[in-house]
């Protein structure tokens, strides 16, 4: 698969096919994803991958617990800045829409946020994380690496969906995992096989205009 | 081009051919990145492309002023553990060395470092801001479209270095760029052109540390 089809056909999967990713296609592209570019080449990130019962046991830990008190770090906040939010309600706006679920249907927008806990059912879980140490511009290079690793799934026909929701149990993850304090749990990439037919894997994904954010001087 | 081939022959490319960009190529790149994931949707990249006049101007003022103090942001933590660094010296050395800059010519260094603010040769470069008001995993996201906006670019032909130590003239670049200081922080320009690939510097192996190092697998 190209660059340029990868890149339009990955999207943010929230149903996944039960079928196991073997390790050896996981380690190929996380081999490969190593080439990632990083400032300084500090390549800052890390991650535990997770299937099977290890994954379950996590999952079963998750759903026992509560979200950090306070949190890590805060994904959910967009500034005070009309457009971020405005951005941010209209993808909900497609995802709940596309699913039937009203705005003011709460108990059911809950249900499928919590569906995060159990990454829509993906086979496997990448945790990403990085030492707590570590400054904006790392968190940088984290997502570099993380779309590299994205795009090279789609390469091999699979499917990803990165899960911030994650990074609000951060405590827990490590404490279950043996992670040390002074690590970060940024977010959770759930991979695996989509569902074609579930209405979650198939709205139209709404993206701003290119010169809403890039401007050509000079030529 | 397939994905794995794009992502192994991406590199940072030093030296390019000297022979513009097109605006509708550049364009095109682009506007296929515009599908790169964020967090929330906010799509927080802001970008300024210059090219031609406009960048060689950018390229005096900077050459004729001192990194600005303060920095526009910390690139690295100072309590930095020594493998980080250790991993910054593993690739200085392999690009030294096919520059012939000695590895302790620590004034041949900054010379080189210097071509940073020439772009390496690049017909254009783009600019790109992070919103103050977003948090630090807003930069995640930034970074999930860069790398594809890398990915794409090689797989267009062309070749990008991502260049953070222009953020040393952050108040430069947004001069140049039109860009409000309120609201934005610069934190990195993107050198893209054609790549001279007969270049040693261009061609030198590049150290990653291995597979589990940096990733554990449990459970398969």
């Amino acid at each position: 698969m190209n660059v340029a089809k990868a890149v339009a056909t990955r999207r943010s999967v929230r149903a996944f096919i039960d079928r196991p990713v073997p390790l050896e296609t996981v380690r190929r592209i996380l081999d490969q994803a190593r080439m990632a570019p990083s400032g300084c080449n500090y390549q800052p990130w890390e991650a535990t991958v997770l299937t099977g019962a290890p994954l379950k046991a996590l999952q079963d830990t998750l759903l026992a617990t509560a979200p950090d008190d306070p949190l890590e770090y805060d994904f959910s906040a967009p500034g005070q800045v009309d457009k971020y939010k405005h951005r941010l309600t209209s993808l909900g706006a497609a995802m709940y829409g596309a699913m039937r679920i009203g705005r003011e249907d709460v108990d059911q927008r809950e249900l499928f946020s919590r569906a995060n806990l159990t990454s829509f059912g993906a086979p496997v879980l990448l945790l990403a994380h990085f030492p707590k140490l570590m400054k904006e511009a790392q968190w940088s290079d984290v997502g570099m690496w993380l779309q590299t690793i994205m795009l090279l799934l789609r390469g091999e026909g699979l499917d990803s969906c990165p899960q911030e929701w994650m990074g609000m149990y951060g405590r827990t993850i490590r404490a279950h995992l043996g992670l040390p304090d002074d690590t970060l749990v940024f977010c959770g990439i759930a991979i695996g096989k989509r569902d074609p037919a579930h209405p979650a894997n198939t709205f139209e994904r709404e993206r701003v205009p290119l010169d809403e954010q890039v401007r050509f001087i000079g030529f | 081009m397939n994905v794995s081939d794009a992502v192994a022959n991406r590199r940072s490319i030093r030296v390019f051919e000297d022979r513009p960009v097109d605006l509708a190529l550049l364009r095109k790149v682009l506007e296929k990145a515009q599908m790169a994931p964020s967090s929330m949707n906010l799509q927080p990249w802001h970008a300024v492309v210059l090219t031609a006049e406009p960048l060689a101007a950018l390229s005096a003022a900077m050459k004729a002023s001192k990194p600005q103090k303060p920095a526009e942001y910390e690139m690295v933590a100072k309590e930095t553990p020594a493998q980080y660094l250790a991993r910054r010296e593993a690739i200085m050395g392999p690009r030294m060395e096919s520059l012939g800059i000695a590895r302790d010519d620590m004034a041949g260094r900054n010379a080189y470092g210097l071509k940073n603010y020439e772009f390496f040769g690049a017909p254009a470069c783009l600019f790109t801001f992070v919103p103050r008001a977003l948090s630090a995993n807003n930069w995640a996201s930034v970074g999930l479209w860069y790398q594809t906006v890398m990915l794409l670019l090689v797989e267009a032909g062309l070749a990008s270095c991502p260049q953070e130590s222009l953020a040393f003239y952050a108040s430069l670049v947004k001069q140049a760029c039109g860009v409000d200081d309120g609201e934005y922080l610069f934190w990195c320009g993107m050198a893209i052109g054609w790549p001279d690939m007969s270049a040693p510097v261009n061609n030198y192996a590049r150290p990653r540390v291995s597979l589990d190092e940096s990733v554990k697998f449990i459970g398969f």
